[in-house]
């Protein structure tokens, strides 16, 4: 049953990256690899969230750096510079449910700004569900961003000799 | 060296680097490849880039003959393929040695590739943010209105771009409909309908311009990794406008 979840949650997160991949124009090469990364980047960090007890933004800066490492060595393979398959392998880990409750929030605050007991605990549950969002965002730029720094050889050189062209 | 061919080659690397940079590629790449393609035509280049103008310097070794230009940076969709392709062409030039005419041929090839086709990309689309609501603990009835509700979003999106809308306001509508569209699942009486109502929005995240911000702060390119990043988050910002109107319209069905 845990094996179940973990592979639909890595399907669903797969299947998620390849459409918001899709927006941003990516060459048809890249699909497979993208579906990979983030398949693996957010089943991992599933695990480490339901299984380890990673609080989100940690394990989110984990599997960003998974993802990040991983396109080190599959950008290689099509020709195709890292932040064409980490970005949208990154976007199934956005943190939706933090973001809208951060504006549910807002604005319930200002439905009852004259009641002061109300309006605090809305003004409390903004701050918290939009500190979490934050957090995660920046962590998920930052982990991918990581191995950029580590392999820079090799990342600069991803599209060397490219057959596409 | 003459000033005609320091010209002709300042005249490319400036579309080179202004289809780049319009087309969502992060700064110190495309200074680093149209460096390379300097180098590999026997020049030296120096670039300087802000949000919508670069300006650059292409001069021989010593610095005799030289040309500088101001170019704008044209706003084009995102496009992954040209990042790929455009990088790729410059080490082509780098390791064959291939002539200014032959490089000029070649980047015309590239950027009259056509797009991937629209409404390929609005099913795409649709599919990923209905995954997205699995991702979140919606149920089947929650996936498919997120579904339908991120199609005729994103439909209006796509309509609104093409009709060159103001891009702010293109989000902010977007971000209405599809949040207006997807609020059915309240009233269909749907269990995990606020989460329906929470991602049929997601698929407007800027995340090209939040992570090419913050590629280009950690990079040096702080000036303009602040502009994209700020660029971003008004994008962010006309989002959650969009879905407050949807918000404050049935707000007190979510209570």
């Amino acid at each position: 049953m845990i094996a179940i979840d973990i592979i639909s949650d890595g399907l669903f997160a797969a299947v998620a990256a390849m459409g918001f991949g899709a927006i941003s124009d990516p060459p048809l090469r890249a699909f497979p690899y993208i579906a990979v990364l983030a398949a693996v980047g957010h089943a991992s960090r599933y695990c480490l969230m339901n299984f380890l007890g990673v609080d989100i933004v940690t394990a989110s800066l984990v599997a960003a750096f998974i993802i990040g490492t991983g396109s080190v060595f599959f950008g290689r393979k099509v020709f195709c510079p890292m932040t064409v398959l980490y970005i949208p392998a990154l976007l199934p880990m956005v943190p939706g449910t933090y973001a809208y409750k951060t504006v549910f929030s807002l604005i319930m605050f200002f439905h009852e700004i004259s009641s002061p007991t109300k309006g605090n605990e809305y003004l409390q549950e903004m701050i918290f569900n939009g500190a979490v969002s934050f957090s995660v965002l920046f962590m998920l730029a930052v982990g991918a961003t990581i191995p950029v720094f580590l392999l820079r050889e090799r990342a600069n050189s991803m599209t060397r000799g490219s057959k596409f062209i | 060296m003459t000033q005609e061919y320091i010209i002709g080659i300042a005249n490319f690397i400036a579309r080179y680097l202004s289809y780049m940079l319009g087309a969502g590629v992060h700064t110190s790449r495309v200074v680093r490849n149209s460096k390379r393609i300097g180098t590999a035509l026997g020049v030296d280049v120096s670039i300087h880039t802000s949000q919508k103008t670069a300006t650059l310097t292409v001069s021989d070794h010593d610095g005799q003959v030289f040309s500088t230009k101001v170019v704008d940076i044209p706003a084009f969709p995102i496009s992954f393929e040209w990042n790929a392709d455009l990088s790729a062409l410059s080490w082509a030039a780098h390791d064959e040695k291939l002539s200014l005419e032959a490089i000029e041929h070649k980047f015309d090839e590239i950027i009259s590739k056509p797009r991937m086709n629209p409404i390929f990309v609005l099913f795409m689309a649709s599919l990923a943010n209905a995954s997205f609501c699995r991702l979140f603990g919606g149920d089947i009835w929650a996936m498919l209105i997120t579904f339908t509700a991120t199609m005729v979003g994103f439909f209006t999106r796509q309509h609104l771009t093409r009709r060159k809308v103001n891009h702010y306001i293109v989000f902010i509508v977007s971000a209405f409909v599809a949040s207006i569209c997807a609020s059915t699942a309240l009233a269909l009486g749907i269990e995990t309908a606020e989460i329906a109502l929470a991602t049929s929005v997601l698929y407007l995240v800027p995340g090209v311009p939040l992570i090419n911000g913050l590629i280009d702060i950690t990079d040096g390119h702080i000036q303009i990794g602040i502009s994209r990043f700020v660029n971003a988050f008004m994008l962010i910002i006309c989002i959650a406008i969009g879905m407050s109107v949807t918000l404050m319209l049935v707000k007190d069905s979510l209570l």
